[in-house]
């Protein structure tokens, strides 16, 4: 073994089957290819998970299967030792003794990489009661004299978590819990800092790896926003033309145009989502959210959503009658009274109210001038303010959602609707520059140099949406 | 076209084309090129990195220009043909002499003056980026990478066409002066003496007087000049009024030619700088220069595939009376109902194996089951998955019992004693029991309590 293995963290994730190891190494690894529910009794191989940068390899991680034979092993070992100081090399003599035996491949697969020079990261599932029946495999994993840390992985809804803590003490050098699915991202940071304290001289390089998965989560970050802000670019200035003959009415050319529009607009939304999961490497994510193919529920352009997302036609029509009654600051006077606050409104109130009546007229098709015999029917863009507050909404929450997610999740993951305006949280001169952004990307007058500005105004908008986010948590 | 043009459009394609990637690839990718200019010590550019995926992908740049660029290329030829056709036919026109009375001055300082007008409004659109006549280029696609760059070409295509005209009139001028005798005049309806025209020529001859005292008018000339249509009548020195001509070719090198060529320039700089600026506002370039400066950290490792599970064949069998129940670490121990739902004897005999009992007691327990000569029932926790201890514990029991011994494997939804409901739990021990392959195993669930 060279040295550079031999000082290379690595850490065999094992425990009892179905106590969430493979959870674990998903969430840790950000992969989630790993089965979860993997069967026991099928013939299982470890995994190995390194985490390099620029193909240096900073630690390893080793997904094992869980034990099958604990008592039978640890009765194995017993029958093979003389004295404690031998252990290690009996362990390691089981390993050698049973490689080629069906029965016992689980356990070496599991053991081997401990007497390879692992760490031990031993999951127990803290939502049922201990009990006696894993003291065998604990004393196996002691008996190989590796830095251990046992982890209690929260499975169910049940608490036995103090109990477990107790008895593990006894086994394992450090105890941590740890939720595989809902923890935080931090807590991921926490976990592995405390992977580093196993041995002196891992820590070093977990510090270095804890750095750059930071800047990793930091840079997925701001990339989405990027992602987002290409797409509000593209939907909300995007237009779908068609030739007319000279003779030719618009009138036919209409709902064609609109259809193809919408299609459009869709699609694009579609491959935000898929290049935002991409991007936090969650590839088999199954996704629950309004079909913007169904017009009747929840789709993009439904009153339902317009409500919900949006600023709601009510809000609107008295906005555009207090423009006309009321002038100066009693604009705000009129507005501020509504959900929204209306900052979103104030920076360019009667161009909301205005762009709401043209929303209606956005049927009509504007024809260019007869040229060759033909004229150019162009529908789009859609000059309603609540379009680019409606696909920014998604947008963000699809994103929020997406980042704070496990990669051990398995369920759907559901991209709820907000019943209440996280434009709140924004300040009030962040509001008014976003909406004017969005107005000149609804008017085609966006230049293509002021996208970094709109990134950090998306930034603004992810900050206020994710304040928005944890109150409503909070509050549930 | 410059390069700087057919730089954006490559950029922009190879852009549209890393859409469809994934990000992991397209950082490995291109954090491995920025590690190799390092190591090589060469410099992060964006033509070196197209250049290395050109490579890479076997294409060569064949000096082919890029077919977007044609347009505005066939319009700048166009637009240069009809400049140097109208430079001739305006020259032409302009001094177009018969003998009756002389070419007039004033118009031609006037079309000169409206020539620089127009040059300078056209650069002063394209500045500002202000294209009313723009719906004539057609619609504007938001995917156009040259969509910001319009006026810019615009101004170019209209420059060389003015350039041109340029040209070509000063030549028409310089055939003319050889092959005529043109006669210039001056002549306005307003009250203008000969020194208030002379002070305008003067000034206006200000850039080359040094350069060509000759191309300045002398006072005498400007006073000799001046005609009246009504007059009619021929001035005293018919040959003095050529002498204007070398006034008129400087009039029209200073004042046309040469702030077309400027403007010219300009433009092309213009266009140059606009490209290099869309390169660096262009979707893609932030997230290049990320990936080149941005360690590639991979945590994913191999990718685990998963086999579909095979399809269990076993199915439910009902549960055989039986007085023996063995609770497979300690299952439905301490639930009494569940007794009564597995069997109808009195007083059923209960054991416990696995678990935390020692592999000893797991034996007596084998023992103590099979002196019955009864069918067993081995009731385990559904929601725990079957280890290969239960399956030894099965085998060893076979080893020990009478060979017609039926053995009912119970796995329960809960401590209470639930039947086990969920397909896919359900599913594991299914497969469990064919993977044992024991014809005298059932897989089966607890009879329904009786309510009271």
């Amino acid at each position: 073994m060279n040295e550079t293995t031999v000082s290379l963290p690595r850490f065999a994730v094992v425990g009892h089957p179905n106590k969430g190891k493979s959870s674990v190494v998903a969430t840790l690894a950000q992969n989630d290819s790993i089965a979860i529910a993997m069967e026991p009794g099928t013939t299982r191989d470890s995994h190995r998970y390194p985490m390099t940068v620029d193909d240096v390899t900073l630690y390893e991680l080793i997904d094992t299967p869980g034990f099958q034979r604990p008592r039978k092993v640890l009765a194995w070992l017993q029958g093979h030792s003389l004295s404690a100081s031998d252990r290690p090399d009996t362990v390691a003599a089981f390993v050698t003794q049973h490689a080629d035996d069906p029965r016992y491949h689980d356990e070496c697969e599991l053991l081997r990489p401990i007497v390879g020079g692992a760490g031990i990261i031993y999951v127990v599932d803290g939502s049922v009661p201990y009990n006696r029946e894993h003291e065998a495999e604990m004393n196996i994993l002691r008996w190989t004299g590796r830095p251990s840390l046992a982890l209690i992985n929260q499975i169910g809804s049940d608490d036995h978590s103090a109990d477990w803590d107790a008895a593990l003490g006894q086994y394992f050098q450090i105890v941590r819990r740890f939720d595989a699915v809902r923890a935080p991202f931090e807590k991921h940071l926490d976990l592995l800092r405390s992977f580093g304290q196993l041995a002196p001289d891992w820590r070093e390089p977990l510090d270095a790896a804890l750095e750059y998965l930071q800047a990793l989560k930091f840079g997925r970050d701001s990339q989405a926003l990027e992602h987002v802000a290409d797409a509000l670019i593209d939907m909300l200035g995007h237009q779908e033309s068609a030739r007319l003959g000279e003779h030719e009415s618009a009138g036919p050319m209409l709902p064609r145009l609109r259809q193809r529009w919408q299609n459009w607009q869709r699609e694009r939304e579609q491959r935000l989502r898929r290049s935002v999961e991409d991007l936090y490497q969650h590839r088999r994510l199954q996704r629950q959210e309004s079909d913007l193919l169904t017009p009747d529920d929840g789709d993009l352009f439904s009153e339902r959503t317009r409500q919900l997302w949006g600023i709601s036609k009510t809000q609107l029509a008295a906005a555009g009658f207090g423009a006309g009654a009321v002038g100066g600051a009693g604009l705000d006077a009129v507005t501020l009274g509504h959900s929204l606050g209306t900052g979103a409104l104030i920076g360019g109130l009667l161009g909301a109210a205005g762009s709401y009546y043209y929303s209606d007229k956005l049927t009509r098709l504007k024809l260019g001038p007869l040229s060759g015999g033909f004229r150019e029917a162009v529908y789009g863009p859609l000059k309603d303010p609540q379009f680019a507050y409606v696909v920014l909404g998604r947008a963000l929450v699809h994103s929020y959602e997406v980042s704070q997610r496990n990669h051990a999740g398995r369920d759907v993951l559901v991209v709820n609707e907000a019943g209440d305006h996280w434009l709140e949280k924004m300040d009030r001169k962040d509001r008014q520059r976003l909406h004017k952004t969005l107005q000149s990307l609804a008017n085609r007058k966006f230049e293509p140099g002021k996208r970094q500005r709109l990134i950090e105004q998306l930034e603004q908008a992810q900050l206020a949406f994710a304040e928005w986010q944890m109150e409503q948590f909070e509050g549930s | 076209m410059p390069k700087a043009l057919t730089l954006l459009l490559d950029f922009d394609d190879q852009y549209r084309r890393d859409v469809q990637q994934s990000h992991a690839f397209l950082h490995r990718r291109d954090r491995r090129f920025a590690q190799q200019q390092e190591a090589h010590q060469q410099p992060l550019t964006v033509p070196d990195w197209l250049a290395a995926l050109h490579a890479l992908n076997g294409q060569r740049r064949n000096g082919k220009r890029d077919p977007r660029l044609r347009p505005w290329r066939q319009a700048r030829w166009v637009f240069a043909a009809l400049g140097a056709l109208l430079g001739a036919g305006f020259m032409v026109g302009l001094l177009w002499y018969d003998g009756s009375r002389q070419i007039n001055l004033t118009l031609l300082i006037a079309l000169v003056g409206l020539q620089l007008l127009l040059a300078l409004l056209t650069s002063l659109q394209a500045w500002l980026g202000w294209q009313p006549w723009g719906s004539l280029l057609g619609p504007r696609q938001s995917d156009d990478p040259l969509a910001s760059l319009r006026p810019g070409l615009c101004a170019r295509i209209a420059h060389t066409g003015g350039v041109m005209f340029a040209v070509s009139g000063l030549m028409t001028l310089l055939l003319l002066v050889v092959a005529q005798d043109l006669a210039f005049g001056w002549s306005t309806t307003l009250q203008a003496s000969a020194d208030s025209y002379h002070r305008l020529v003067m000034a206006l001859a200000l850039p080359w007087q040094e350069l060509w005292p000759a191309a300045v008018p002398s006072p005498e000339l400007v006073s000799a000049s001046q005609f009246y249509r009504l007059e009619g009548a021929s001035p005293a020195n018919p040959a003095m009024l050529g002498a204007w001509w070398p006034f008129v070719l400087m009039l029209w090198l200073v004042y046309v030619l040469l702030p077309r060529l400027v403007l010219l320039m300009l433009a092309a700089l213009q266009v140059r700088w606009q490209a290099a600026r869309a390169l660096r506002a262009h979707p893609g370039w932030q997230g290049l220069f990320y990936r080149f400066e941005t360690p590639w950290v991979e945590t994913r490792g191999e990718e685990d595939s998963q086999p579909a599970p095979v399809v269990a064949k076993t199915v439910l069998s009902p549960l055989p009376d039986s007085a023996t129940l063995i609770h497979w670490a300690g299952a439905g121990q301490d639930s009494a109902p569940l007794a009564a739902s597995l069997s109808r004897a009195p007083a059923p005999l209960h054991l416990r194996a696995g678990g935390n009992s020692s592999l000893e007691d797991d034996q007596q327990v084998i023992r103590q089951a099979g002196e019955r000569r009864d069918a067993v029932i081995l009731v385990t926790r559904g929601w725990e998955p079957p280890t290969g201890e239960l399956s030894d514990f099965i085998v060893d029991a076979r080893d020990l019992w009478p060979a017609a011994t039926l053995l009912a494997l119970v796995p329960l939804a809960d401590e209470a004693g639930s039947a086990l409901r969920d397909e896919g739990l359900l599913a594991q021990w299914q497969r469990f029991v064919d993977r044992q392959g024991d014809s005298q195993l059932l897989l089966c669930a607890p009879r329904e309590q009786e309510t009271a």
